[in-house]
């Protein structure tokens, strides 16, 4: 190189910070097995409490800190601890990702290590793997995306010692196909929360005759999965799918192929495509209130504050519902707000209700095994499989695969009534107690939900549909 | 004008090798199980990526960002021809599906190397940068081979065993399959081939005059690099067991650029150095606080510094190092030091 | 080169085949639907505009310099992002970027855009002047440096900045739709104005390099440095400023695109990609072969999306990398392109 030697100098500096680094980092590694290492921990017990008297448990939490996910890695830390400080512990911070201190449950304190990963399932797997084999918790809670879910699913098989449960990563497959033994999801899957749509479609809406349009990646292919079972079950006709390619942002091209002669369409969207995919339908073909279903995104408050009035009118669905006047409801959304200044006002976000039905699961699981899970968590996964969790949105039971059966809510977006010049949310319908299998549509036979399944086909009508007895 | 080293300077570079050696051959006895495999098999195998570019780049001069994809190819390629969960499951003999995913890497490295190879320099690294996003976004949007959510649980031929609670075997597959590319990329240096390749690096133009098929040389290369490449694929997705877009995505590229630089992109060692202080510190940062969820930036600072302050990496420094120790042990006379490395820097 | 070799013959009689097929094809398919052709053909058009806006501005800094900004994306995309915040304090929040509903005026979209556009050029000239300026000529080198700060930039916006992808409010002055009066056709006014932007664009920089004699310079430079050196002219400012106009362009493409599409943290990798298709197949360092190649790069993109058969659209990605294989197996330089 040209810099000659003068570099060197420096050169022998860098090379020594990166060895000071290398060698911290084996000593940290090799350290790990001891199982006193604590250089993982954010939030520990100082074991002063007068309550804490059981050995201190190691919980693992981890969500998305890169990727595309990672700005709602605050909503997942905030829900995952609220259950903790309603027991007792305070925040260590502002920053819901510092943890709690002087966290007790069931008598024994409780220790978070914190872990993230970049929504990848490799990075997820990844993490899974230092936070069970080198932190050495004893239940891990997480992960946050999709394909993560499935993965981590995978590798909870490699560990039965450890007790998974599910962050908000909603795959169908995650528990319909892999039915790990340990792992436990307590909120309903991207399939379940179209639940009520089709039926809203066929019944009140007039709609036969539907073209869907989704990103071409999983989480899509779950939400149009559940608007087509439902739809074409009671009698609808799906006549194309349109796939815009993952990471497609000017859905122009595909806007103009959606034929004009359709009763509507089904949008499933992901959420870096919704606002981009609203604004340049309405430029290429005016008002789309009246023809748009779905878009689980379009709630979110801040895509719903960019969109307007335009979408007055859309019918969505989803596991949560902001205008619930429950007092359990109120209860959690002012826990959250008091707890993290940051997170007022984001309590219907799934990421922090998924964190927190499962964390309070967790503890509630705990507390009736008594903290005691040296059966190899046999009592406490018994717990957790049989629990009827009273989470602030109604009653949450698991089915045999330990996925969630749960209330729906089916929301209309409305004129603003409170005067902030953003349109509300206002739920319409709840439908109660979906389960992963649409009444039989889905098993763990049938293909996993992709571009072209589930087929458009008449089957047994969901019992919430009027077809099937229920609206 | 060649000075022979002096016999410290030797040490210097043959006591820490054979430490490293011994360290290696002992480590499922040092280390524990899930170090072993998550970060010393994880070097292992992002150091055979990474060598795969230091070999193109040192001895042939062309920096390729598309080694990462070319990995993906081989692993895609036997993830969806043996059993495995997504994907297209064919259930081949996990064996042929590995020869079969190592040979198709290798024909789409020829192919592409056929295409790239009359591109020099800077264009050169744009193409192959081009080339791996455009794999990535492959396999991100055909469902029908992957699809985002990858394709999982591929079947590993049984003597890889489970990388999770069984970690050795895995781990001296991937250190046999290091040395065994490490020997071999050293020993093609000095072939007529891997001579010709120094000489296509140094002055194309000249090597033409004297009558080599330049291009066909490049594309040779390429091709050997595609080779290495593919080795470290089917490593990544035995290790994972399973492989997805995300695995071969930007950030990945980048992983084993970064990896390939700081460890020193003209002497082969240098890439499993790098990786090794990749993993380590990857590691070492998620668990505090300090660094919290900014890791890239601080990875990214480092590779700024690595680039501004030392282009040989860290084999650059030891070779200063050891260069300076060599001179005051034999006295005044000196050759300019890192004769290679500025002969190696293609502009 | 008056005696075309064999296998060169055959290399051409094959693209053009192939070329004819493609033709034919889409000839078929816009007699099959005139009006879905023209919208898309506009799509693809107005696509275009965009990218020869960004592609430019990477190409001007190579052709004169020989730097591969690799953080030319990065630099679209923190446009976006500040274009993005200054309009929301503009307009206290109010500028909702939907159709019919926006109520930004005028200085809501123009202000940010300049301040974006001015943000983003500062930014690389400080790259340039701290980072690039002493290592001249060591084009790996630098395009290592602009990599690791692009890492460093997509960390960073990704810690300080939002959740979802978000859109910048076009100006409520601006009409909608413009009405085309053929097949019944309103099409969005904006992505014709980034037609007309980008053309604009063109014309100055054509006009800028043939008729000033700052251009007279770049052009020189980009001949013979030295010469132009030892001529008494002051080079480096000559850099400094091609260097900031190019981060310009890229600032301007940032907050276009974030008007006409979304503004993302995907977008550094996107544009980056595009950027390097289009100079690649136009050749880097001309600029008409920028338009040329953001031309072809716009249109396959939105056709592929459309004319690839049903349940195949996914595979319009590949349709790229065949339009790049094509030209590179041609032109290894890219259609414009020159040796250096």
């Amino acid at each position: 190189m040209r810099d000659g030697s003068d570099g060197g100098r420096f050169r022998l500096w860098a090379f020594l910070t990166v060895l000071a680094f290398l060698v911290a980092g084996i000593a940290a590694g090799c350290g790990g097995d001891d199982g006193d290492d604590e250089g993982g921990v954010t939030a520990t017990t100082t074991g002063t409490d007068a309550e804490a008297t059981g050995e201190p448990l190691r919980i693992g939490i981890f969500s998305n800190n890169e990727g595309a996910f990672a700005p709602f890695e605050g909503q997942t830390w905030g829900g995952a601890m609220l259950p903790l400080i309603e027991r007792g512990a305070t925040p260590a911070s502002d920053d819901p990702t510092d943890g709690v201190e002087n966290a007790v449950i069931a008598g024994r304190p409780i220790e978070i290590v914190y872990g993230g990963s970049d929504s990848t399932p490799d990075s997820a797997v990844e993490e899974a793997r230092r936070l069970v084999e080198q932190e050495n918790v004893e239940i891990l809670l997480g992960p946050l995306s999709g394909s993560e879910g499935i993965a981590v699913a995978n590798y909870s098989k490699e560990q039965p010692g450890v007790t998974f449960v599910n962050g908000i990563s909603g795959a169908q497959d995650t528990t319909l196909k892999v039915r790990s033994e340990n792992f436990f999801r307590f909120h309903s899957d991207g399939t379940q929360w179209t639940a009520g749509l089709g039926d809203y479609a066929y019944n009140e809406l007039g709609w036969r005759n539907v073209v869907t349009i989704g990103d071409d990646y999983d989480f899509p292919y779950s939400q149009i999965a559940g608007f087509v079972a439902e739809f074409c079950a009671i009698g609808g006709n799906v006549t194309e799918r349109l796939w815009p390619p993952l990471g497609e942002e000017d859905y122009s091209s595909f806007i103009t192929q959606i034929p004009e002669d359709v009763d509507g369409f089904f949008m499933g969207v992901g959420g870096t495509g919704t606002v981009a995919f609203v604004n340049q339908y309405g430029q290429l073909r005016g008002n789309l209130a009246d023809k748009i279903m779905g878009g689980i995104f379009m709630t979110d408050p801040v895509i719903l504050e960019e969109l307007g009035d335009q979408v007055v009118g859309v019918v969505t669905a989803g596991m949560t519902a902001g205008d619930s006047e429950e007092p359990a409801y109120l209860e959690y959304a002012e826990g959250l707000g008091n707890a993290y200044a940051d997170l007022e006002g984001t309590a219907s976000s799934v990421f922090a209700y998924g964190y927190y039905t499962a964390m309070e699961a967790i503890a509630q699981a705990l507390e009736e095994v008594e903290g005691d899970l040296s059966d190899d968590h046999a009592a406490f996964r018994e717990a957790l499989a049989n629990m009827e969790l009273d989470a602030p949105l109604g009653t949450i039971t698991l089915d045999e695969n330990r996925q969630a059966i749960m209330d729906n809510f089916l929301q209309q977006i409305v004129e603003d009534q409170t005067g902030d010049g953003v349109p509300d949310v206002q739920t319409i319908k709840t439908i109660p107690q979906v389960d992963q299998t649409f009444a039989g549509f889905f098993s763990p036979e049938t293909p996993s939900p992709d571009r072209t399944n589930p087929a458009c086909e008449e089957a047994e009508p969901p019992p919430w549909t009027v077809q099937g007895g229920g609206g | 004008m060649t000075r022979s080293p002096h016999l410290v300077e030797r040490a210097l570079w043959w006591g820490p090798g054979i430490v490293v050696v011994l360290v290696l051959a002992a480590a499922p006895l040092l280390f524990t199980d899930f170090y072993l495999s998550a970060v010393l098999t994880k070097a292992l195998w992002l150091g055979l990526a990474a060598v795969s570019l230091t070999f193109l780049a040192g001895y042939v001069g062309m920096v390729s960002l598309g080694q990462v994809a070319l990995y993906g190819i081989a692993g895609f390629t036997m993830a969806n021809l043996v059993e495995a969960d997504g994907g297209s499951a064919i259930a081949w003999n996990p064996w042929l599906g590995t020869l079969a995913g190592i040979l198709v890497c290798t024909g789409v490295g020829l192919l592409f190397g056929a295409i790239a190879s009359r591109s020099y320099g800077i264009y050169f690294l744009m193409i192959t940068l081009a080339f791996g996003v455009i794999v990535y976004l492959f396999f991100a949007q055909v469902t029908q081979l992957s699809g985002f959510g990858g394709v999982n649980n591929v079947d590993r031929p049984d003597i890889v065993s489970n990388p999770v609670s069984d970690p050795a075997n895995l781990f001296y597959i991937a250190l046999g399959t290091a040395a065994a590319v490490y020997v071999l990329l050293r020993y093609l240096g000095r072939t007529p081939f891997g001579l010709a390749l120094q000489g296509v690096r140094d002055d194309p133009s000249r090597m033409r005059a004297l009558g080599f098929n330049v291009p066909l040389l490049r594309m040779l290369a390429f091709g050997l690099g595609a080779l290495v490449a593919a080795f470290a694929g089917i490593l990544s997705v035995w290790w994972n067991t399973r492989i997805s877009p995300g695995s071969i995505d930007l950030p990945r590229t980048l992983d084993v650029l970064i990896i390939a630089v700081i460890g020193g992109l003209y002497r082969l060692e240098g890439a499993w150095v790098g990786a090794i202080v990749f993993t380590v510190l990857d590691n070492w940062t998620r668990g505090i606080d300090i660094v919290g969820g900014r890791f890239n930036t601080v990875i990214g600072v480092v590779f700024l510094a690595i680039v501004l302050l030392s282009p040989g990496g860290l084999m650059g420094i030891w070779q200063s190092i050891t260069d300076f120790v060599g001179r005051r042990f034999a006295g005044t006379g000196s050759s300019p030091p890192e004769a290679a490395e500025e002969s190696a820097h293609p502009s | 080169m008056s005696a075309v070799p064999p296998r060169t013959l055959a290399v051409r009689v094959l693209i053009g085949l192939v070329l004819a097929f493609v033709a034919v094809y889409v000839g078929y398919k816009a007699a099959d639907d005139p009006r879905t052709f023209v919208v898309v053909g506009l799509n693809g058009l107005t696509l275009a505009g965009l990218y020869f806006v960004v592609a430019s501005g990477f190409t001007l800094i190579f052709g004169l310099m020989r730097v591969v900004n690799m953080a030319h994306g990065s630099l679209y995309m923190l446009a976006g992002f500040f274009a993005l915040e200054l309009q929301k304090n503009l307009t206290g929040g109010e500028a909702t970027s939907a159709f019919g509903t926006s109520k930004a005026g005028i200085g809501d979209w123009i202000i940010p855009l300049v301040v974006a556009c001015l943000a983003v050029g500062l930014i690389g000239l400080v790259m340039q002047q701290v980072f690039l300026r002493w290592n001249q000529g060591q084009e790996l080198r630098q395009a290592l440096i602009t990599i690791a700060i692009s890492i460093i930039i997509a960390d960073q916006v990704l810690a300080n900045f939002g959740g979802v992808a978000e859109n910048l409010a076009a100006p409520s002055s601006f009409p909608e739709t413009v009405s085309l009066r053929l097949y019944d056709i309103s099409y969005p006014f904006f992505r014709i104005f980034v037609l007309l932007v980008a053309i604009a664009v063109g014309l100055a920089l054509w006009a800028m390099i043939k008729r000033t004699r700052f251009g007279m310079i770049v052009r020189a430079g980009v001949d013979d440095r030295q010469m132009v050196s030892a001529l008494g002219i002051n080079i480096q400012l000559v850099f400094a400023s091609a260097f900031l106009i190019g981060a310009f362009l890229a600032g301007l493409g940032g907050v276009l695109g974030g008007t006409m599409i979304s503004v993302n943290k995907g977008n550094d990798t996107t544009y980056l990609l595009f950027s390097l298709i289009v100079v690649i197949i136009g050749g880097m360092g001309s600029l008409a072969g920028a338009a040329i190649g953001a031309l072809a790069l716009g249109l396959v993109d939105a056709f592929g999306d459309v004319y690839l058969p049903a349940g195949y659209t996914n595979y319009s990605v590949l349709l790229i990398f065949a339009l790049l294989v094509l030209v590179l197996a041609v032109r290894p330089l890219g259609l414009f392109g020159r040796p250096a």
